[in-house]
């Protein structure tokens, strides 16, 4: 099986997935192992969401929004923050790292701060592996 | 012919018979119309089928089980039960939830035991009877197929009477599906605290008034748990606590199916401008929810 586990990027219709389709348009490079799910608001990303897809296997999860100040429901990505600072204290509760979750921002014209922003997250998210198999012996 | 009954208790404490047996004349109306085939706690029984010596319990129509199951031996007990029942009830949250045994879910196995049973010499003196203990606490709807689940800590004993009335009736047994807020009269006025303290002074509310006139405790900064709590523990009046005058420790459990606590009381703060990590102890939150996987031990970083 693929050693390389799903990344989900919850991207906004607004800003982040249009940086996605641009960086799609401008071919720019980024780890095939990315799955985005377009939602119109980062801030309609309960908790709840990610921690679904953590435990259904998912290997690390990322928010993206509009950068503060200029989300498009004027005071969405903030409450994204606000919750994602939930997901940060809590995750390690529920037995995951909390570097398996990111949020960040990217505007519409940034492409290559989202393929970056992908590519550290794939490269956190290898590094936790190599982490776990020299623990565990192998890993699951 | 009388409806059977079959109540059985596993990882539990009695509370939730206690609480049936607290139902007053409604018990009495209900003796009369059953048949009670195997109950632990008020009459002895054997737990052995007399052909072969293996463990078995008498056939019931409704089967009651209170607690989680923490051992070889519970989980054994719980599938001669569904075996034997026709219809099987969840009783309390510790078999709806876990209850308080689940938080032991936080530890691994080999800690709790080593905790709990310390040998003076600093080695464990774990008794051979915990032989079998599971690695963790689970529901009894993790291990069975159960028909329905009654939450509580205990369950109100209006409640239990009703429920086993209902499946004798043939009806559904219609439980609330509302939470403590949605059945709590106090003042909200949406403004709330940017921080929530422990509850190691009162609330401020004037004792000559009813509850009615009593500020909404999360709003003092108390940290009520009513938002994520199903709820019924007051019946048709206000919640049992909050007429106590003190927030909801959530023991009826999340009222939302499948919903998790912790987690959901956390984003309701934290979407509302209140400062989450003024809560000293957040796991907590999870004490009478900790099966379904919602506590784990945490993962050893290298």
């Amino acid at each position: 099986m693929n050693r390389d586990g799903k990344i989900i990027a919850f991207c906004c219709n607004w800003c982040s997935y249009g940086a996605a389709d641009l960086a799609g348009i401008s071919r720019l490079q980024y780890p095939g192992s990315i799955r985005i799910i377009r939602v119109m608001c980062s801030g309609m990303v309960h908790p709840e969401m990610v921690l679904h897809a953590l435990n259904k296997g998912a290997d690390g999860v990322m928010i993206v929004g509009c950068h503060l100040g200029e989300c498009h429901y004027i005071k969405g990505n903030e409450l994204a923050l606000a919750r994602a600072e939930v997901l940060t204290d809590t995750l390690e509760d529920f037995g995951f790292e909390s570097e398996r979750f990111r949020i960040t921002w990217v505007s519409s014209s940034e492409p290559e701060l989202l393929a970056e922003a992908f590519r550290t997250m794939s490269t956190r998210l290898a590094a936790l592996r190599g982490e776990d198999r020299s623990e565990s012996g192998g890993g699951e | 012919m009388r409806p059977r009954l079959a109540f059985e208790w596993l990882h539990a404490c009695s509370g939730c018979e206690i609480s049936l047996l607290n139902s007053g004349e409604r018990l009495l109306d209900l003796l009369e119309r059953v048949e009670i085939v195997h109950f632990p706690l008020l009459m002895d029984h054997k737990y052995t089928s007399q052909d072969n010596g293996e463990l078995d319990l008498p056939e019931a129509d409704i089967g009651l089980v209170s607690g989680g199951v923490a051992s070889e031996e519970q989980l054994a007990v719980l599938r001669a039960m569904r075996r034997r029942c026709r219809v099987l009830i969840s009783l309390g949250t510790c078999a709806t939830h876990g209850g308080i045994p689940a938080l032991r879910n936080q530890w691994l196995v080999a800690e709790t035991l080593g905790t709990v049973f310390a040998g003076d010499d600093g080695r464990g003196a774990v008794p051979a009877a915990m032989e079998g203990t599971l690695d963790r606490v689970s529901s009894v709807d993790e291990q069975v197929e159960v028909d329905v689940l009654v939450p509580g800590c205990p369950p109100r004993p209006e409640t239990i009477v009703a429920v086993i009335e209902a499946l004798m009736a043939g009806e559904a047994p219609g439980l609330a599906a509302k939470s403590v807020c949605d059945t709590c009269p106090t003042v909200r006025t949406g403004k709330g605290q940017r921080t929530v303290r422990r509850f190691l002074a009162n609330a401020d509310f004037d004792p000559k008034k009813p509850v009615e006139a009593m500020r909404c405790l999360l709003e003092q900064g108390l940290l009520c748990m009513g938002p994520v709590t199903a709820g019924g523990c007051g019946g048709a009046e206000a919640p049992l606590c909050i007429r106590a005058r003190v927030p909801c420790r959530g023991c009826y459990g999340p009222v939302r199916e499948n919903g998790n606590p912790l987690l959901d009381m956390l984003n309701a703060l934290a979407s509302n401008g209140t400062d989450h990590r003024t809560i000293v102890d957040r796991k907590s939150l999870l004490r009478f929810c900790g099966a379904h996987g919602l506590l784990k031990p945490l993962k050893k970083r290298g």
